[in-house]
């Protein structure tokens, strides 16, 4: 195991946090607030070369870099919503385009969303199947040059507004995980409705919503994979997919850290700064140990699977840990900034917000301790 | 290779005890003999103990149904390496 980066790799993450700095802290706090999502932003995330990271054309994935890199958009952009959305597509829509696409689907489907002219997502949670996810009951019946779905995805990062949803089905009952499909199914389709943006606690910068399928018919062209990988083609990304979304994660807990830090140096009460008040300090170093346990969970799954080496036990490790490290920390930097941090405006309230999904998307902290103890032997 | 692939997950993998003894033949995930992270972990323990990386097509039906299915496509694998 080594954690040293190359000078490229560390120099391409310094490229993104100036890139970010620059292009996608503007109007932040009213985005948040109206829960807008900007197309504009992006657009300027592919210009810059964000979605590029999962291309066909460079399909030998450099997860090192690219972790680093998601790292660097979490540190430099103050909404953490975008962050969360691009990986969301990245990883769970591009990655299985690549891995199981077929070159008229990878030219068709994965060029625009590189290129941030369409943006896709990944339907794979129903109202009966969050945490047993492959209990799903939406179907996909064979008929004439494709299939007919019908049935409903819920909670659906950046549902409302894809261009082409990767939706997974059960095309045999009879075969239980072997039995689901996974379809490319594009907006306007017949049968295939969007629903408009649910209000959330935090990640209101993100589109989330239902998908709906009736009597759809989508071609057998759209099929990714052989029928019946849908499970190899839910698993396949799932460690990665963690590496990434929280690489972005911890980004925002080190900025979030040397914000608190610079505000309890300046702020002074009773003739001092709060930072040499000792319960603020040890604060700020519980703060700092959660950003450097975490950091070193996330480079050791990054680190194997660069090595093309398994990482369940490591990547459960990983999310559970950075997640609630990250509320941990959003509250302590509240109690840090006092009322200041109260107030919306000031965007210290936010990060709490915005933490708290981490510890329930993509398998609550409770699946995330089953996982550990499971493969633990008990 | 059969009794190392049936002892492994006897012993690591099996959701619920069965009633009879674990057969080649058995529908592994199918059946929910084992779940989901189970067959993970399977297909990690085969790529340690066999020296060969599973493509992620390679993750299908007729690879990993049975035990049988594994010890197949584990010789194939092999012979093309």
């Amino acid at each position: 195991m080594n954690f040293s980066f190359s000078k490229k790799q560390v120099d391409f993450k310094n490229q993104v946090i100036a890139f970010a700095q620059d292009n996608l802290n503007s109007n932040v706090i009213a985005e948040d607030y109206k829960s807008l999502f900007s197309k504009k932003k992006w657009k300027k995330c592919a210009d810059f070369g964000i979605q590029s990271l999962a291309s066909y054309k460079n399909e030998q994935l450099d997860v090192l870099t690219a972790t680093l890199a998601m790292e660097g958009l979490g540190y430099g952009c103050k909404d953490n919503g975008l962050p969360f959305a691009l990986n969301a597509q990245m990883w769970t829509v591009q990655l299985p385009i690549i891995h199981f696409g077929n070159e008229e689907q990878k030219d068709l489907f994965l060029t625009p969303l590189v290129k941030g002219n369409q943006i896709a997502c990944h339907a794979l949670t129903e109202p009966e199947a969050g945490s047993d996810v492959f209990s799903m009951k939406t179907t996909a019946q064979k008929t004439e040059g494709g299939y007919i779905l019908n049935g409903t995805k819920q909670y659906i990062t950046l549902g409302p507004e894809a261009d082409v949803a990767l939706v997974f089905a059960v095309t045999n009952p009879k075969l239980g995980k072997w039995g689901l499909s996974a379809f490319l199914v594009e907006k306007g389709t017949k049968g295939f409705t969007q629903s408009s943006s649910k209000q959330k606690m935090g990640m209101r910068t993100v589109p989330f919503g239902d998908l709906v399928f009736n009597e759809c018919f989508v071609s057998e062209k759209n099929r990714l994979g052989k029928e019946g990988a849908g499970w190899a083609i839910v698993n396949h990304s799932l460690e990665l997919d963690r590496c990434f979304v929280f690489a972005s994660q911890l980004g925002a807990m080190e900025r979030q850290l040397e914000e608190s830090i610079n505000y309890v140096k300046k702020r002074e009460q009773f003739g001092k700064s709060i930072g040499s008040f000792q319960s603020v300090s040890n604060r700020i170093a519980e703060m700092k140990l959660r950003l450097e346990t975490s950091r070193l969970l996330l480079y050791k799954v990054a680190w194997l699977k660069n090595e093309g080496k398994s990482a369940l036990l490591e990547s459960s490790l990983l999310k559970l840990h950075l997640s609630e490290s990250f509320v941990s920390s959003s509250i302590d930097a509240i109690r840090n900034h006092g009322g200041y941090g109260y107030v919306s405006e000031n965007e210290v309230e936010r990060d709490l917000r915005d933490a708290v999904g981490g510890i329930i998307y993509a398998g609550t902290s409770d699946i995330q301790k089953n996982i550990i103890s499971k493969i633990l032997g008990l | 290779m059969i009794n190392t692939i049936i002892n492994y997950i006897a012993d690591n993998l099996i959701n619920e005890p069965l009633d009879d003894d674990l057969e080649p033949e058995d529908d592994l995930l199918g059946s929910g003999i084992v779940d989901s992270m189970g067959m993970m972990r399977l297909i990690a323990f085969i790529e340690n103990e066999y020296d060969l990386k599973v493509a992620p097509d390679e993750m299908v039906i007729e690879n990993f149904m049975t035990v049988e299915n594994i010890v197949e496509y584990i010789t194939t694998k092999n012979k093309q390496q």
